[in-house]
């Protein structure tokens, strides 16, 4: 008996480990292919100022996607971040006009406003059942019309000298891309080696099963919105100095871009399932798709025909990866 | 032409050059039942999947009506008149008992419009040979579990079949649904159709099978007509252990009481309900599911809120509870009745599963102590004998038995007083279901009180120091242990009353 039992459990554990890499690895698998073929393709990538851009565009839609994986790792979802974008654009603006004392002040309520809006996000999906599609669809239009009505359309203020400094760069470093990798490397410990990470996973498996253990799941998920909004923040700055006026389709896409890259980095719809750093590598997939096509001369429309290929065909296979027992 | 309608000869099936099944023989006569028990891992199901077409033996035949059929494909066994209900119904539940059983399958006229007089008729016509009367054009959805259950089979029988495989039918019943459910098995072997049963539970075993096969470990133990077996013979086929030691006694000493409710009250369906717990004894609860055990275990851990009495610990005046977080504070669990929804995080690690409710202890800062964690899990496999490649395993690859201990685990991590068990076996083999009644009465000689629900009435009565039998929400009454009979406990369930303690 003993025998058998113990061959079986270990080719149970031979398949769950096979699979586990494909679930893991597979998404950098899949960033090595890319750049295998943009090395015949497209070798311009490679330059050094090249790789700078990427890097760069990475950091914006990347900082955004750290908070949308935290909200989808609690089975949530956020389509609010572009509107939080906008929204933190015009408030440093008219906050500071200009004055590079005030950037700190101008971040520091964006982010106020920010955590309002997370907190509203996470209430509405906790405390009042509403699906975070719902929620977080009508706290876009909300922001997004807020925004509006504040500016009458036409947005004032100046955007400090101060923000631009973000768009230096030592060699493909730069700001943005510090941040990105900073705020990753925070999140990626505090996901894994934290009892708060853990309580985000165990709501995002099981919620009831999570309740049931003692965590506070109404807490936790709206923790993730506030997280998520303080992310979009935060890469509304950095696009705000990018960009260096304040544009009212600044950010616009991001929330499904970011969705796009969690998900292609094998972070699960239904909750509990992915990480960070399948994000990371998700996101370098889209900006490097992105870029390519770009260096290839290719038309948006056919862009958007490839990114949607290679989502669709991430999450085929992650499907496929998990469904087989 | 033999007098089988299946013969499975000398069936062989390996995964990844795992032995799953060993040169099993299985075959079947019309019009009776033959039961198929095992521990889970026995091949019970691999066999059914062969069967069913979903796998593919490495080697043996199958013969089917007489004739050979290797390789066919699920659709073709079902055409052939071979219909295998699991667990997991398979129903479309916003549509009508009518349209489900004619699923994909439904009467036409011409152009491919739906001839819904002849769906009525055929559907109505099916459940009259069930003998069972169900609206036909209610939503699934509206139906009990055990009417939905009752819905497959007459789908089973829509497509004419000759065989039907039900895999754990009883998981989800109880009771009266039972009696019902072997009513219509006895209805349908008379007209000649052949039924494989496949269960955990002997009781059913013994009330309904004409031949039992044991698997164990992929190889056949044996078959044998149901007169050539009484229970500890079954057991000790399946186990390999004697009937004896499946519900292990221990000199019992009701030590302090410790929780004491009085007339609580939901909005569930508990009302009035007052009780005592001691320290280190089982309180069994017994009743019919819908009798509001469930509910009792969650109003007991603050998962439901109360509407009127109060529960207390004994030695904690203060301790008050209004939600689990604080239960588990105050040295209160449940282990919840359904495994797979409320206690276990499948898609996670065992890791994280078992440390899940000592957090705060095993942090500094908020940051989990990897080396302490781990200690801990350790400990606990050890403990519970859990059967696992790595702490770091998701949970959802572990056996059901090993599942219900990661969960018990996760539990006892907390070191409870008072420790609530809702149908602690369910769909656990027996082994594991061994273990498990040791360990229980492990919590009890460490002085634990244990509040245990449970449908298995041999459970309630081999397990428990004090029986109470729930019913509308409310205690029916106490059945004193000694001596305590099936019956006795059916009647409180049942009626309310019992010859012993009149109302």
């Amino acid at each position: 008996m003993s025998v058998a039992k113990t061959v079986e459990s270990s080719s149970i554990a031979d398949s769950w480990r096979i699979r586990k890499l494909v679930v893991d690895y597979g998404v950098y698998m899949a960033l090595a292919l890319l750049l295998t073929a943009a090395a015949f393709l497209t070798p311009k990538l490679f330059q050094v100022d090249t790789i700078a851009i990427v890097m760069r565009q990475a950091s914006q839609l990347g900082i955004v996607a750290i908070g949308q994986t935290m909200i989808l790792l609690v089975a949530g979802l956020d389509l609010s971040v572009g509107g939080v974008i906008v929204m933190t654009s015009v408030a440093v603006a008219e906050v500071s006009n200009g004055r590079d004392e005030m950037v700190l002040p101008a971040i520091l309520i964006a982010l106020g406003l920010g955590v309002i809006v997370g907190l509203g996000n996470g209430i509405l999906v906790t405390k009042r059942r509403v699906p975070p599609f719902v929620a977080t669809l009508g706290m876009l239009v909300l922001v997004q019309g807020a925004t509006q009505a504040y500016t009458r359309g036409v947005p004032g203020g100046f955007v400090p000298e101060m923000l631009g400094m973000v768009n230096q760069s030592w060699g493909f470093l730069s700001i943005p891309l510090v941040l990105w990798l900073g705020l990753n490397a925070a999140f990626i410990f505090i996901l894994r080696r934290t009892a708060y990470g853990r309580k985000v996973y165990a709501v995002g498996s099981n919620i009831e099963a999570a309740r049931l253990s003692g965590i506070s799941v109404d807490a936790i998920r709206i923790s993730v919105y506030i997280f998520g909004a303080c992310f979009a923040v935060i890469s509304g700055v950095v696009l705000t100095g990018y960009v260096g006026y304040v544009d009212r389709f600044i950010g616009t896409g991001l929330e499904l871009d970011s969705i796009a890259a969690a998900v292609v980095g094998g972070t699960a719809f239904v909750g509990g399932r992915g990480g960070l750093l399948g994000t990371i590598a998700g996101v370098l997939i889209i900006q490097i798709l992105s870029t390519m096509a770009v260096l290839m001369g290719l038309d948006v429309e056919v862009q958007f025909i490839i990114k949607g290929l290679v989502i669709l065909g991430a999450v085929t296979l992650y499907s496929v990866a998990r469904v087989e027992s | 032409m033999s007098d089988y309608i299946l013969d499975m000869r000398n069936i062989s099936k390996s995964f990844a050059g795992v032995r799953a099944l060993k040169d099993v023989s299985f075959r079947c006569q019309p019009g009776r039942v033959y039961a198929v028990v095992g521990e889970n891992g026995a091949g019970k199901s691999t066999l059914m999947k062969i069967l069913a077409g979903a796998y593919r033996a490495d080697a043996g035949e199958i013969f089917y009506k007489g004739q050979r059929r290797d390789n066919v494909s699920a659709g073709e066994v079902i055409d052939s008149g071979i219909s295998i209900i699991y667990q997991e119904l398979a129903l479309v539940k916003q549509m009508s008992v009518a349209e489900n059983i004619f699923l994909g399958r439904e009467p036409r006229h011409a152009f491919g419009i739906l001839n819904l007089q002849e769906l009525y008729e055929r559907s109505g016509a099916l459940l009259k040979r069930l003998g069972i009367r169900l609206d036909l054009r209610l939503p699934v959805s509206e139906l009990t579990i055990a009417q939905q259950q009752l819905v497959e089979i007459a789908k089973a029988l829509s497509q004419n079949a000759d065989l039907i495989v039900m895999d754990e039918p009883s998981a989800i019943l109880a009771g009266s649904e039972l009696d019902q459910l072997f009513e219509i098995i006895s209805n349908l072997v008379s007209q000649g159709v052949t039924i494989i049963y496949i269960s955990h539970r002997l009781e059913e075993v013994f009330r309904i099978a004409d031949v039992v096969t044991v698997l164990k470990d992929g190889e056949l133990v044996d078959t044998r007509p149901i007169d050539q077996l009484d229970r500890p013979t079954l057991v000790e086929l399946m186990v390999g252990r004697p009937m004896e030691e499946i519900f292990p006694r221990t000199d019992h000493h009701q030590g302090d009481l410790v929780l004491v409710a009085e007339n609580i009250s939901t909005d569930t369906i508990l009302d009035g309900v007052s009780l005592e717990v001691h320290a280190g004894e089982i309180l069994g609860i017994a009743g019919m599911v819908g009798s509001g055990r469930t509910e009792l275990a969650r109003a007991l851990f603050g998962a439901d809120p109360l509407t009127g009495g109060s529960i207390k610990l004994v030695d904690k005046r203060s301790a008050k509870w209004k939600n689990p977080a604080q239960a588990i504070e105050s040295g209160l669990v449940l282990v919840p009745e359904d495994r797979k929804s409320h206690g276990l995080f499948t898609d996670l690690t065992v890791r994280i599963n078992v440390t899940i409710t000592i957090l705060s202890r095993l942090t500094r800062f908020g940051v989990v102590q990897r080396d302490e964690e781990s200690e801990v899990v350790d400990e606990a496999k050890q403990r519970l004998s859990i059967v696992m490649a790595s702490a770091d395993q998701e949970a959802q690859y572990l056996s059901g038995g090993n599942q219900q201990k990661v969960v018990l685990a996760k539990w006892l991590e907390t070191d409870p007083d008072v420790v609530i068990l809702d149908e602690p076996t369910r769909g656990v083999d027996v082994g594991a279901k061994f273990e498990i009644y040791k360990l229980m009465r492990q919590l009890n000689d460490r002085g634990i009180a244990i509040v245990m629900i449970s449908s298995e009435l041999p459970e309630i009565i081999g397990m428990s120091d004090r029986i109470l039998v729930m019913r509308d929400g409310k205690i029916a009454g106490e059945v004193p242990v000694e001596g305590a009979r099936e019956a006795d406990i059916i009647q409180l369930a049942i009626l309310g009353q019992s010859e012993a303690l009149p109302a």
